[in-house]
């Protein structure tokens, strides 16, 4: 039997691997887009652990909406990223710096 | 105690996945390595009853978010040497804050009443139980109002993808169909009354 | 409660989404020349969804949907104030994007999307049409923001909205998913219902709390999750950042109070202390970093930033009226964003936009009345009696005071009297500085007409808050 616990762990740690991957690759907007789509997995993970767990579906429903809206989301930030690489030539967030203040 | 052995299994390598999806160099090898972590989600999902979530995890997932993810990758001629730069400088701080958050997540997490009350007993269902039909019913009845801002939700994204890609270039040469079907005999063919020649 | 009274409670929301797909068909199939027609369609839109709240005025809170709307007083107020606002929003837009070149169809499609996202927010009754109205308005937003697509300013803005937005969204999911865990319920009263029988205290709750008002900080543009504020008010259009600035605002209020209020008062002695927190720091923050800032656009939204620092004084004592008083604020301040980002537009023409301090020089002689407008809405965003900015402060720092955070008040009070002179410093300008250019404000009849109504409006609104604070205590349930 698996328990509860362990799957809220192993979710916890894909958020924290997620976190991380965020830090790391602050420069890399395509590997952040997929830090995201790893950060509502784990998400994902807990609301089915709980549904499992706790007898009742209204879990899975919520994964089910989670994942229409990740796959919306995806798209958006997708155009917007080749949006910009036609205007700058390059997904590298150390050049966008036009802004400051 | 199989399952157990086959949830470390998925569970390894999910992490392993993820660990490789924010440190390999190239984002196509990213890409691939989420291929891995959503599949082996999927797995353990199937062994927490999900079944329906599992298997749309894999073909809408894997099957469309992941292939735009590349195709993505693949339009855009990325400088990969650019990208790396800073990856050392920001690898220990990155790896202290995951590590600090995993440790007090874990701490909260562990700590928690979830193992006391008698409400956290999974039950297995029958063999003859089916998760799509009950999620359908549920979507289609209770989750409506949801369901509908949803769909809401996905025709917004349509309109919003196209509007920020869709490029109207005077040089491309695609057929007018409206044009095309418009056309009438009288308008192209001529019929010319001719002499018979004599030699 | 049977289908058709269902029904006809959701027929604003019902009538919106019906009109924004007739706006979306007939713009793709109808050449209109300067999309008059998807404008003023798009106006009619708003003006029928308005229209079909103020018909059905709630007098008690009906939940439908199987729980998973509301209609209340407040949702409706609201649900007004925003169709207005938009409506106005609108009004202010079209000349600037048709001089611009940037009028499309789908900016009207998209901002009609956001207004139904904004509605779901306000009548939200559970955790999932939370996050859903809130998706909507923020995929909305995100490409309203990339619109100019030739501007890599703009474009860049949208990409760090939309990644710091999708981080926050993931926070507030992660929240949600451990008070689901615990509870078992997905509706905001129900977990009301289960937080208020338990009698020890339970670590996962407060874990997941931190999750959802760190989230929810991030949307507001709280410090110190408001990086992509300034970023993002300077790349935008002037138009989207007009926007931004003012219907949003009041959607993100209806969320705290749907999520903090409807769902987790009995924990509101764990968020009052983090709200504390974030109010005093964005409080600080924004209005000592304005200072030194030479773009307009970029001091508005530091400014904002301080605004929604004055916006969190009000949820912090956790009772009815404060709960008031922050929506007075709400309203009172979007009021003067938008007036403020107005005159923004007003001043920029032929592709030029006004958002550098010096566009503001002089505007004294080059104009008067509006150099008076803009006094107005200088004076009232500072806090000047008798404006209305005024009434706002006051009403939410007596509240903090009533709640028996005295040094709260204080530095509330010290941050407005800091704040008052960046506003101040562009009344200066506008009257005691020799202007840059001297070239003739243009505009429609009609535009200045709004504006000047907008600025005046906040004038003698400061006279009579007594009105508008009534609204909005009743708007809380008295």
């Amino acid at each position: 039997m698996i328990d509860l616990t362990q799957v809220l762990l192993l979710a916890a740690m894909l958020f924290c691997i997620s976190v991380a991957g965020i830090f790391i690759n602050r420069k890399n907007i395509i590997i952040l887009l997929m830090c995201i789509e790893l950060m509502l997995l784990s998400v994902n993970m807990n609301f089915i652990a709980f549904a499992y767990f706790l007898n009742d579906i209204k879990g899975q429903i919520f994964v089910f909406f989670i994942l229409t809206v990740a796959a919306a989301e995806s798209a958006i930030g997708l155009a917007i990223l080749s949006v910009l690489f036609r205007n700058r030539n390059t997904i590298n967030v150390k050049d966008l710096d036009t802004m400051k203040g | 105690m199989i399952e157990q052995t086959v949830f470390y299994f998925f569970a390894g390598l999910l992490l392993l996945a993820a660990t490789m999806v924010i440190t390999v160099k190239n984002p196509v090898h990213a890409a691939l390595s989420l291929v891995l972590a959503f599949f082996c989600s999927a797995a353990i999902w199937l062994l927490l009853q999900a079944e329906f979530l599992a298997i749309v995890l894999i073909l809408v997932y894997v099957g469309a978010v992941m292939v735009l993810f590349l195709f993505v990758i693949m339009m855009l001629d990325i400088n990969l040497t650019v990208l790396r730069e800073g990856f050392s400088r920001f690898l220990p701080v990155g790896i202290s804050v995951a590590v600090l958050m995993a440790v007090s997540m874990g701490l909260v997490i562990t700590s928690g009443r979830f193992t006391t009350g008698g409400n956290y007993e999974a039950l297995k269902h029958a063999a003859d139980y089916s998760n799509t039909r009950e999620l359908g019913i549920a979507l289609f009845t209770d989750y409506l109002y949801p369901f509908e801002i949803a769909g809401a939700i996905l025709l917004l994204a349509i309109v919003a993808a196209i509007s920020l890609t869709l490029r109207k270039r005077p040089d491309t040469k695609t057929p007018k169909v409206e044009k095309q079907v418009a056309v009438h005999r009288a308008g192209h063919v001529r019929l010319v009354r001719m002499e018979a020649e004599k030699e | 409660m049977t289908l058709t009274t269902e029904l006809a409670l959701l027929a604003p929301e019902i009538a919106l989404l019906i009109m924004t797909s007739i706006v979306l068909v007939v713009d793709s199939l109808y050449d209109n020349p300067d999309r008059v027609l998807t404008y003023k369609l798009s106006q009619l839109a708003l003006i029928i969804t308005t229209g079909l709240v103020l018909l059905q005025f709630p007098e008690v809170s009906t939940h439908i949907m199987s729980g998973h709307f509301v209609s209340d007083p407040m949702s409706a107020i609201l649900k007004i104030v925003l169709g207005l606002m938009t409506l106005i929003v609108f009004f202010y837009s079209y000349d600037y994007l048709l001089e611009h070149e940037l009028l499309k169809g789908e900016y009207f499609i998209l901002m009609l999307f956001a207004v139904l996202g904004m509605q779901i927010m306000i009548s939200a009754n559970s955790l999932l049409t939370v996050y859903l109205g809130l998706e909507l308005l923020s995929l909305a937003l995100y490409a309203m923001v990339a619109m100019n697509r030739t501007s890599a300013v703009a474009t860049e803005a949208a990409m760090k909205y939309f990644v710091l937005g999708a981080l926050a969204s993931g926070m507030l999911l992660y929240g949600i998913s451990m008070l689901y865990g615990v509870s078992g319920t997905l509706e905001l009263p129900a977990l009301a219902t289960y937080l208020g029988a338990q009698t020890e205290a339970n670590l996962l709750l407060v874990f997941g709390l931190v999750f959802i008002v760190v989230g929810l900080a991030f949307k507001l543009g709280a410090v110190p999750f408001h990086m992509w504020v300034p970023d993002v008010y300077q790349g935008s259009p002037t138009s989207v950042t007009l926007f931004i600035g003012t219907a949003p605002k009041i959607a993100a209020f209806a969320m705290a109070i749907r999520l903090l209020a409807d769902g987790l008062q009995p924990l509101a002695g764990d968020w009052q202390g983090m709200l504390i927190v974030l109010a005093v720091l964005s409080m600080a923050g924004g209005n000592l970093i304005a200072i030194s800032q030479s773009n307009i656009k970029r001091m508005l939204a530091y400014s904002t930033i301080a605004h929604v620092g004055f916006l969190m004084l009000g949820l912090i004592s956790a009772n009815q009226t404060g709960y008031a008083s922050a929506m007075f604020y709400v309203i009172v301040y979007t009021l003067m964003s938008m007036g403020s980002f107005g005159m923004v537009i007003l001043l920029g023409r032929n592709g030029h936009e006004a958002d550098n301090l010096d566009d503001f020089k002089g505007l004294a002689e080059r104009s008067p009345w509006f150099a008076f407008i803009m006094l107005i809405l200088m004076f009232s965003m500072a806090g000047v009696p008798p404006f209305i900015g005024f009434w706002a402060k006051w009403f939410v720092i007596k509240e903090v005071i009533a709640a028996g955070h005295l040094w709260v008040a204080a530095l509330a009070v010290i941050f407005s009297v800091v704040g008052a002179y960046y506003y101040l410093r562009i009344v200066k300008l506008m009257f005691f500085d020799k202007p840059v250019q001297m070239t003739a404000i243009k505009s429609s009849q009609e535009m200045r007409m709004v504006l000047s109504l907008n600025g005046l409006a906040i004038l003698i609104l400061g006279f009579m808050p007594g009105f508008l604070m009534t609204l909005c205590i009743e708007a809380m349930g008295f």
